[in-house]
């Protein structure tokens, strides 16, 4: 557990559309503050160096590495992690092209993928393979040998188009 | 080549059993375990590469608020047997005389918070004698060079079968040898041509994204439980009950999923140090190490292999000889076993008649060097398979005709004593050439600053461990459903779906009946462990026999029931099926066993039969084969190598899950890329020079070649259920020498040291050139 260092405040943001608030302390990554909730352990830590990716989640809809940013720059801010992904229970589009098409192996990386992913098709609903290459560079996924998760992510975007979302 | 057609289940690719909960973000890792009461430890690391200790004074952070307990050699030295190791005992669970890393441990804290521990950490005052250190291979067993061991940690060699042998400590600094001979000592004498190489081979380091991690609770002083991202728990069960001097009964260890391991996470990590700090506070006590510090716990082997090899002018392979220096860093760790095989696998997939090979493990004041994806087949691929090719250019023979002269038979003894080879090797090299175009290659427009060329390479190795045994265990519940028990952790490569598809298919039902149950030593069979490409080959054939075993009892069950011979049954469904009629289950059984009904349980058990006649003293479980091929475009002017297409192709036997067999594939391709390319640790002296993140270079999606594919075989020999055989290391295997040989035909230079930087080609055309 990551020590509480700085003064304390009350931070209040929206988690996966829900507004929160919690007292935390300036010094405390938002992954920590993820992390440190039952239900926020989806977000996971790897070199916390904001290299790899596996923290990545979005705040207000841009990808960001949730290590290396403090809990206090997401005051007033819509911040989106794996746990609120899909409806209902359902796996977004994203989420069942990622296990439809055997896109993860260990799973470490595959929030962070996930969430990419839907940054991406956010912005572009059609990436071209430069594109899709380019953004899922960010992230470092040691298992796949990422062609299955290009193919997913081509994947998810044409369902998505096809399902007019 | 996935031309079977697929069963109910086998040959499917059904989203794997662990997918809703890993994109959902739900799957549990060791990192997600917490406990009540859980303090936090971290550690004091060596700044030396070779020093003494003179004293540790840890008062002052004993003292401090929130510190809970505190790990120095004063503490440890009432532990049992505070070592630990595969077949050398030398690793110490903190420093007690020296330390022979920077990075080694040499205290460590439990404290409420990271942050406490580290403070309380930065307390501690070491006085350290510095002393010379050993980082170059090659004089580290010169008279004059340090040692790092004074005297002899205890070890063991185990009892090896025909033609092989192991030694501890033939040399300073070398803390184990293997050899292995076979044929007439005089073949040399009848070769036309003798060949002598050297080949340099560069040390990675695992990057599972998962660190190193253990939740540890010995809060109660007869009791331990253990959570831990460890590859073989029965195996860190023993050890850990042998260091602290308990029962094997006492020690409770639980594997959640593991995020990635590729090696690294067999035997202790963070268990000692975590377990002795729960112990010394009462309470649990977690202790993750950062991703800088897992560059500092386990490495791959950096190599220098040395190789003589005999032919005649017909290309004919005769004989070989070879001696590897393999760097095992500061403590032995996995190396005896790496050497075993390095030594082993150094023959490649050709016939011989004489092989000789000596491997000695070669200790470094470097980082512990440990199992790693390939396991000395990496390293030996990498030599090997370039060496062929070197020798097919000094014949005048093509380098593919040179290899299938030469290459052993489907069912041939690989060596005497052997089992036969279980793939079709002509097979999985005529693809390559196929997919390649490599009959093609070196068009006219080979000319200018850019030149492209083709290059071939066939990894090999022994596949499914020395000498495993594995036992599985399948119950059936009243209503049909499934709990399969095994010990097979679930490290990202499928072994989970794979199995559950096995039980699946065996008792006619949908793979969703099945449950995979929790990895726990207390509950789980026994199992030697997650690793070499075992799981379908090895544990997979003790869980088909459970299912079957399980099916009999359930067919057996019904005949009873029904009043006839149970070959006139079928399961399918839950349902007993006789001809036309359809009988549930359910009803049948409470019928007997009452309304609480009843578990139809059946076990399986594998093991490779133990021969003297085998090297290993028990045969290859399977032959995993690794068939690659890659086009390149070298810059002349830059000397910078582009993979502009990439193919491996593996054989699966029987693919039970085709995208989780060509994920293995690709992934492992990936990761031999990039050791061609650019991956590496960079030491200087003592000094891990890129050990984070940023600064050592693992592939990105940015890296893939433009064309890079995959096929997986099925070719039907191996000896898992269905003929399925293991994945997962041979995609690697044949990557670094595929392109180094194609670089070679791109531009006629010969690198012969790992990563094939722009540097190395530069240098090597400007010697060409004579320049």
């Amino acid at each position: 557990m990551p020590e509480r260092l700085g003064p304390r405040f009350d931070l209040a943001f929206t988690l996966n559309g829900t507004p929160v608030g919690m007292a935390t302390t300036t010094a405390t990554t938002l992954a920590d503050l993820l992390r440190e909730r039952r239900d926020g352990r989806g977000t996971k830590l790897a070199c916390e160096r904001a290299v790899c990716g596996a923290c990545t989640v979005l705040i207000d809809d841009v990808p960001r590495a949730s290590c290396s940013v403090f809990a206090f720059e997401v005051a007033d801010s819509d911040v989106r992690t794996v746990e609120g992904l899909g409806t209902g229970g359902e796996p977004s589009a994203v989420q069942a092209a990622f296990a439809d098409n055997s896109a993860f192996q260990c799973g470490f990386c595959t929030a962070g993928m996930i969430l990419l992913t839907e940054a991406l098709l956010a912005r572009d609903p059609d990436p071209d393979d430069a594109m899709i290459r380019d953004w899922i560079s960010s992230n470092i996924c040691r298992c796949t040998g990422y062609a299955l998760i290009l193919e997913a992510v081509r994947e998810a975007a044409r369902r998505k188009r096809e399902a007019g979302e | 080549m996935n031309d079977l057609a697929p069963l109910r289940t086998i040959g499917r690719s059904d989203r794997r059993i662990d997918a809703a909960e890993k994109v959902a973000g739900r799957a549990v890792y060791t990192v997600d375990i917490g406990l009540p009461d859980m303090l936090h430890a971290k550690v004091l690391r060596s700044p030396h590469g070779h020093a003494r200790i003179r004293s540790i004074d840890a008062s002052a952070a004993r003292a401090m608020p929130g510190v809970h307990a505190v790990l120095t050699r004063d503490e440890t030295a009432a532990i049992r047997m505070p070592v630990y190791g595969y077949f050398i005992k030398d690793q110490p669970i903190v420093a007690t005389d020296k330390v022979r890393y920077e990075g080694d441990i040499v205290a460590a804290v439990a404290a409420e918070d990271e942050g406490t521990a580290n403070r309380a950490l930065a307390a501690i005052r070491v006085d350290y004698e510095p002393l010379p250190v050993v980082s170059d291979l090659e004089r580290a067993s010169d008279p004059d060079a340090p040692e790092l061991f004074e005297e002899a940690p205890v070890g063991i060699v185990p009892k090896y079968g025909e033609g092989a042998s192991g030694e501890l400590r033939p040399r300073r600094n070398v803390c184990y040898r293997f050899s292995y001979e076979t044929g007439p000592a005089d073949a040399f004498a009848d070769c036309d041509h003798v060949f002598e190489d050297v080949f340099r081979f560069s040390r990675m380091h695992h990057f599972h994204l998962e660190p190193f991690v253990s939740v540890a609770d010995w809060s109660r002083e007869d009791r331990i439980e253990l959570w831990t991202s460890c590859q073989n728990p029965f195996g860190l069960r023993k050890e850990i009950a042998r260091i602290f001097g308990l029962g094997e009964n006492q020690v409770a260890v639980r594997v959640p999923y593991i995020g990635g391991g590729f090696g690294s996470k067999n035997g202790c990590k963070t268990e000692p140090v975590a377990l002795a700090l729960s112990r010394l506070a009462g309470r649990p006590v977690r202790f993750c190490l950062t991703l800088e510090e897992g560059f500092l716990t386990n490495t791959q082997h950096a190599a220098i292999l040395k190789l003589k090899t005999g032919v005649m002018a017909d290309g004919t392979l005769i004989a070989r000889e070879s001696e590897i220096l393999l760097d095992s860093g500061a403590y032995s760790d996995g190396s005896p076993l790496v050497a075993e095989k390095a030594g082993y696998r150094i023959p490649g997939p050709y016939r011989y008649k004489r092989i000789k090979t000596d491997c000695y493990c070669v200790m470094t004041n470097t980082a512990p060097a440990g199992p790693f994806r390939g396991f000395g087949g990496t390293q030996t691929s990498w030599a090997s398979e370039s060496q062929i090719d070197m020798i097919a250019h000094r014949l005048g023979i093509d380098p593919c005709e040179m290899r299938r002269r030469n290459l052993i038979d489907l069912g041939e003894p690989f060596v005497p004593g052997e089992s036969g080879i279980d793939s079709d090797l002509h097979e999985g090299l005529d693809l390559v050439v196929r997919e390649l175009g490599y009959r093609d290659r070196n068009q006219p427009e080979n000319e200018g600053p850019v030149r492209r060329g083709m290059g071939l390479s066939i990894g090999f190795k022994d596949g499914g461990g020395v000498n495993k045994p594995a036992l599985a265990r399948v119950k059936v519940s009243t209503g049909g459903d499934i709990f399969l028990q095994c010990g097979t952790a679930e490290i990202g490569q499928g072994a989970h779906t794979a199995l559950a598809a096995v039980v699946a298919e065996r008792l006619g039902a949908d793979r969703s009946r099945v449950r995979y149950m929790p990895v726990d030593t207390d509950h789980s069979p026994f199992d030697q462990g997650t690793n070499a490409s075992s799981a379908i080959s090895v544990m997979g054939q003790a869980v088909d026999r459970a299912a079957l075993a399980a099916r009999r009892q359930i067919l057996e069950f019904a005949a009873d029931a029904l009043d006839c011979p149970a070959e006139e049954l079928e399961l399918t469904d839950w349902e007993i099926r006789r001809g036309n009629e359809a009988h549930p289950l359910a009803p049948m059984i409470m019928g007997r066993f009452g309304g609480t009904g009843w578990e139809f349980v059946g076990e399986g058990f594998h093991k490779a039969e133990n021969s003297h006649a085998a090297p290993l003293e028990a045969p290859c479980v399977f032959w995993e084969i690794g068939w690659g091929g890659a086009q390149v475009a070298v810059d002349t002017e830059t000397g910078q190598v582009t993979v502009e297409k990439l193919f491996v192709t593996g054989d699966a036997g029987r693919a039970i899950h085709p995208l989780v067999c060509r994920g293995q594939d690709e992934g492992a391709a990936l990761m031999g890329l990039s050791q061609a390319l650019f991956e590496r640790m960079i030491y200087d002296g003592s000094r891990l020079v890129n050990g984070d993140a940023l600064t050592y270079r693992v592939p990105l999606a940015d890296d893939l070649p433009e064309d890079f594919r995959s096929v997986t075989q099925e070719q039907g020999h191996g000896p898992g259920p269905f003929g399925a055989k293991g994945m997962g290391e041979g995609g690697m295997l044949p990557v670094a020498s595929a392109i180094a040989n194609a670089i070679h035909d791109a531009v006629g230079v010969r690198i012969t040291e790992l990563p094939l930087t722009p540097e190395r080609v530069l240098a090597a055309l400007a010697e060409k050139d004579g320049r």
